[in-house]
C-alpha cells in the first residue's frame, strides 16, 4: 500500500509541474501584456521599461519560471501585479469562501440525487422514473446565469427570503448552493440511478430478496450500499471542480470565491496570481483524484497488486 | 407562513449605513498605485490632492493654489481646509504639510517603486520644501498644463518613509476616513463630517445589482447598466433615476495606414453612414450627447461650433461609389471591439448601417487585454473604444501627434498630418489659456475634417437610487464626490 501510495504521489507531483509549465507559457503566450494594462498608453517607453524591470517581466521566461519554481520551495506565491499584495493572502481570503460554497453545493447535489435516483430505479419505466429523469434533463439544461437570477427573483424579491447577494451568513450561502448544486444532482442522480439498477439485477440481491427481507432494507443497505462506488467517485470529481471555483456562480451572487479571482486575473493579465490560482486548483484536482484512488485500492485490492489477488 | 418567517430572518436587517452598490471592485487604495476607476472614485474621498478641475475641465486648487514662478518654476501654497489627517492608531490629530507632498512625489517619481503614475509626473526635475504651506516643483521642460497634473492624494510622509502599505487601509485627509475593508468586495467608510456610515459592495452582474437595489440591500448605484435596466428601474415606485450629461467620449478609430481607410473619402463614407441620433434615440435611451471632437464643447478648450458628419446615406454611397464600390461590389472592412456586451450590440447596428450603404462589416470581438493589444500594435482596420476621464488638452499630442504611434503615445491608427502637428506643438507654448485654447479649437476643426476618428456621443451619466436617499450629485467625470451630501430622508 506504501509503495503505491508513493507512486501516485510521486505521478501527482509530475502532474502539477507540467501543469504549471504549461499554464505559464500559455498565459504569456496569449496577447496583452500587463504592463499595458496598468500604466495605459501614454506612459512613456522608459517609464514602461522601468515597471518591467521592477515587477521581474523583463527576464527571459525561463529564468522567470526558474524564479518560480524557487520561490514555490519556499511557498513564496509572489504579489500581484495589479494590487501589489501578497497573493497567499488573497487566497486565504478567498479559500473559505470556495469551500463553503463547494460543501453546501455538494450537500445540496446529494440531498436531491440520491432520492431521484433510488426513486427512480425502484419505480423503472413508471411516471416516478420519467418524472425523475425530466428534473434531471432540465437539471443539465438550465445554464446557472439564468437560474441563478431567477431564484433571486423568486427567493429574495418576491418572497424575501434571502439576501440577493454577497456573503453575509448562512442564508446568502442557501440561493448559490442551490444554483450549484442542482445541476451537479441532474449528473449525479442519473449516475445512482443507472448503477442502483445494475446492482439490484445481481444475484445477492435475489438471495436477499429470498431470504425475506424487507424492500427497503434490499435496496438501501445491500444495493445502495453497493452502488456507491462509482457515485462516491463522481462526486469526488465534482469536489475538484467545485473547488476550482465556479465562476457564473461566483459572478451572479457576488460571491468572493478562487474562481472569480482567477478569472479577472486572466483579464488582467496578471500572471503570477493566474498561476497561483492555477496552481491551487490543480492541487485541489490532484488531492481528490489521489484520495480516490486511495480509496478504490483500500476498497479493492486488486487495484494495488496490479491485479494479482 | 412559518417557514417563511424563518427564512425571511436568514436576510439580514438594514442598519443605517448607505450602501452603494459597485460595478467592479476596486483594486488598491493606495493613490501612489491605484489605476482602476472604481479604486480611483474611493481615493478621491480618502485623500486631498493638490489640484481639482472644475465643470470645464480647468484645474482649480484643491488643497493648494499655485503661481508659476518661471515656465519650469511652480510654487505652490497650502490653503488651510482640508489638512486634518484621519486619526489612527499610527497617527493622531497630524496635519497635512508640505513635507507629506514632497514624500508622495517623491515616492512616485523613483523608477524603483514602479509607480502606474509616474509617467504622468515625470517632467517634474526637483521638489523641494520652501516652509511648511509652500512648496516649490522644478520641471525639466514648459508645460503649462503642469499644475492639472498634481491629482494624486496626499500620504502622510512618516507612513511613506516607514513603508507602511497603504493597499487595504488608508490615512487621508479626504472628507471620508477608511474603516475596514472585511472581505473582496465590501469596503466600509466613514464621512468625518457627520460619522454617517457607508458600504461599497461590489455587485459584478448588473440585473443582481438593480435586484439588490429594488430589495433595499443597495440604497444607491452610478452607471454601468444596460439601458433596458435603467428604463425598468424608471418605472419602478419608491425609486429614482437621475441623468447628466458626460465627458467620456466614444468614437470609431482607423488605421490610417490601411491601403482603403488611408482614403478620406472611405472615412467620410463611414461617418454619413453611421446614424447616431436612431442609436442614441433606441438603444441609449435619448439622453446622450452626440460627439463631434474628443473634448466636449463645454470643456475650456472645446469648440462647439463644430459642424457635425450628419447621417446621409446617400452621401455615403455617392463617396463610395467614386471609388468603385457600390452593392454588388461592396467595400469590406474589419471592425474590431471589446467583449462588452453593450459594445458589442451598438457595434453590431453599426455594421447593419454600414451594410445599408455597400460596407460590409467583418465584426470581432476580443477580451480587453487581446483587443488593447491589437489596437496598440495597429492590427485593425476599425475599431470603437472610449476615451475615460479626459481632462487635459494633452491628450491631443498623445493621441494625435505622429510621434505618438505606441509605445511612444496612443496614436494607435498611426495618423500622419504635418498640419495637426503644428498646431499640437502651437498649442503647447501658447502664453495664456485664451490662446492656447483658440489654437486646440483650430485643431479640432482639422481633426474632424480628416477624420482619423469617427466621433460618436459622450456616454451619459446617471445613478439609481432609492427614494429615501437624497442629495446625491452627478460629477461630469462620474466621480463619487456627490457622497459627501448624500442623506437618508427617511
Amino acid at each position: 500500500m506504501l509503495n503505491f501510495l508513493f507512486t501516485r504521489l510521486l505521478s501527482a507531483l509530475i502532474v502539477m509541474f507540467g501543469v504549471m509549465c504549461m499554464v505559464f507559457f500559455l498565459i504569456h503566450l496569449v496577447p496583452g501584456d500587463p504592463v499595458d494594462m496598468m500604466l495605459g498608453e501614454s506612459a512613456r517607453l522608459a517609464d514602461r521599461e522601468a515597471m518591467r524591470v521592477a515587477l521581474g517581466l523583463d527576464q527571459p521566461l525561463l529564468v522567470q519560471l526558474q524564479q518560480y519554481f524557487v520561490n514555490l520551495t519556499q511557498f513564496d506565491l509572489g504579489t500581484s501585479l495589479h494590487s501589489r499584495r501578497p497573493i497567499s493572502e488573497m487566497l486565504l481570503e478567498r479559500l473559505p469562501a470556495t469551500l463553503e460554497l463547494a460543501i453546501a453545493a455538494l450537500v445540496v447535489a446529494v440531498a436531491i440525487a440520491f432520492p431521484l435516483g433510488v426513486i427512480a430505479a425502484i419505480r423503472k419505466d413508471t411516471l416516478w422514473d420519467r418524472g425523475a429523469m425530466s428534473f434531471s434533463l432540465i437539471g443539465m439544461s438550465i445554464p446557472n446565469f439564468w437560474m441563478g437570477p431567477v431564484l433571486i427573483l423568486v427567493f429574495s424579491l418576491w418572497l424575501g427570503w434571502f439576501p440577493v447577494s454577497g456573503r453575509d451568513g448562512i442564508g446568502s450561502l442557501v440561493l448559490p448552493a442551490i444554483t450549484l448544486g442542482t445541476a451537479l444532482a441532474a449528473v449525479l442522480s442519473r449516475m445512482v440511478r443507472s448503477t442502483l439498477l445494475e446492482v439490484l439485477n445481481e444475484d445477492y440481491i435475489r438471495t436477499a430478496r429470498a431470504k425475506g427481507l424487507s424492500e427497503s432494507s434490499v435496496v438501501l443497505k445491500h444495493g445502495l450500499r453497493n452502488a456507491l462506488l462509482p457515485v462516491i467517485t463522481l462526486l469526488g470529481l465534482q469536489l475538484g471542480v467545485l473547488l476550482g471555483g465556479a465562476v457564473i456562480t461566483e459572478t451572479v451572487f457576488s460571491w468572493p470565491g478562487i474562481g472569480k479571482l482567477t478569472i479577472e486575473a486572466i483579464l488582467k493579465r496578471d500572471y503570477p496570481v493566474v498561476q497561483a490560482c492555477v496552481l491551487l486548483i490543480s492541487l485541489a484536482y490532484v488531492f481528490v483524484n489521489v484520495m480516490t484512488d486511495l480509496v478504490y485500492a483500500w476498497v479493492d485490492p486488486r487495484i494495488r497488486t496490479g491485479g494479482k489477488a | 407562513m412559518l417557514v417563511s418567517a424563518l427564512l425571511s430572518s436568514c436576510a439580514k436587517q438594514p442598519d443605517d449605513a448607505i450602501r452603494f452598490g459597485l460595478s467592479s471592485a476596486p483594486i488598491s487604495l493606495d493613490p501612489r498605485f491605484a489605476t482602476d476607476a472604481a479604486s480611483a472614485r474611493l481615493n478621491r474621498l480618502l485623500y486631498h490632492r493638490l489640484v481639482d478641475f472644475d465643470d470645464s475641465s480647468r484645474p482649480i486648487p484643491s488643497l493648494a493654489s499655485w503661481e508659476a514662478l518661471t515656465p519650469v518654476h511652480y510654487r505652490f501654497s497650502l490653503k488651510e481646509n482640508g489638512r486634518q489627517f484621519q486619526n489612527s492608531r499610527f497617527q493622531k490629530n497630524k496635519s497635512l504639510s508640505t513635507a507629506d507632498v514632497k514624500a508622495t512625489y517623491d515616492y512616485i517619481l523613483k523608477s524603483e517603486n514602479a509607480s502606474p503614475h509616474r509617467a504622468s509626473i515625470s517632467l517634474i526635475r526637483d521638489i523641494r520644501v520652501v516652509d511648511e504651506d509652500t512648496i516649490d516643483f522644478y520641471l525639466d521642460r514648459p508645460d503649462p498644463l503642469f499644475p492639472g497634473y498634481l491629482v494624486i492624494g496626499i500620504l502622510p510622509a512618516e507612513a511613506v518613509q516607514s513603508g507602511r502599505k497603504f493597499d487595504r487601509m488608508s490615512m487621508g485627509s479626504g472628507e471620508f476616513s477608511f474603516l475596514d475593508w472585511p472581505e473582496d468586495g465590501l469596503i466600509r467608510l466613514k464621512r468625518r463630517s457627520d460619522n454617517q456610515i457607508f458600504e461599497f459592495i461590489h455587485v459584478g452582474d448588473a440585473t443582481v445589482r438593480v435586484l439588490k437595489l429594488l430589495r433595499g440591500e443597495i440604497d444607491l448605484l452610478q452607471n454601468d447598466l444596460p439601458r433596458e435596466l435603467v428604463s425598468y428601474l424608471e418605472k419602478q415606485d419608491g425609486h429614482k433615476v437621475v441623468h447628466r450629461g458626460g465627458s467620456n467620449f466614444t468614437y470609431i478609430g482607423f488605421n490610417t495606414q490601411d491601403p482603403v481607410l488611408k482614403i478620406d473619402g472611405v472615412r467620410q463614407a463611414i461617418a454619413y453612414a453611421i446614424n447616431r441620433d436612431e442609436i442614441i434615440k433606441y438603444v441609449m435611451g435619448g439622453k446622450t450627447r452626440k460627439a463631434n471632437a474628443l473634448l466636449p464643447p463645454d470643456h475650456w478648450a472645446g469648440n462647439p461650433s463644430l459642424q457635425a458628419y450628419e447621417y446621409n446615406p446617400g452621401r455615403a454611397r455617392e463617396l463610395l461609389s467614386k471609388l468603385g464600390y457600390n452593392v454588388d461590389q461592396p467595400l469590406s472592412i474589419t471592425y474590431k471591439t471589446s467583449s462588452d456586451p453593450f459594445r458589442i450590440r451598438i457595434a453590431t447596428i453599426i455594421q447593419q448601417q454600414l451594410a445599408e450603404v455597400g460596407i460590409k462589416v467583418d465584426l470581432r470581438s476580443y477580451d480587453w487585454a487581446t483587443f488593447y493589444g491589437d489596437i496598440k500594435e495597429g492590427r485593425f482596420q476599425m475599431y470603437s473604444l472610449s476615451w475615460v476621464g479626459i481632462k487635459s488638452p494633452d491628450i491631443f499630442r498623445y493621441v494625435f501627434h505622429s510621434t505618438a504611434v505606441p509605445p511612444a503615445g496612443a496614436n494607435r491608427g498611426r495618423y500622419n498630418n504635418s498640419k495637426v502637428d503644428q498646431l499640437i506643438e502651437q498649442a503647447e507654448k501658447g502664453v495664456d489659456q485664451a490662446e492656447r485654447a483658440e489654437v486646440y479649437r483650430k485643431l479640432q476643426e482639422e481633426l474632424l475634417m480628416t477624420l482619423p476618428y469617427v466621433p460618436l456621443w459622450y456616454e451619459e451619466h446617471f445613478y439609481a437610487a432609492a427614494s429615501s436617499i437624497d442629495g446625491y450629485t452627478l460629477a461630469v467625470d462620474g466621480n463619487y464626490d456627490g457622497l459627501i451630501y448624500v442623506h437618508r430622508t427617511q
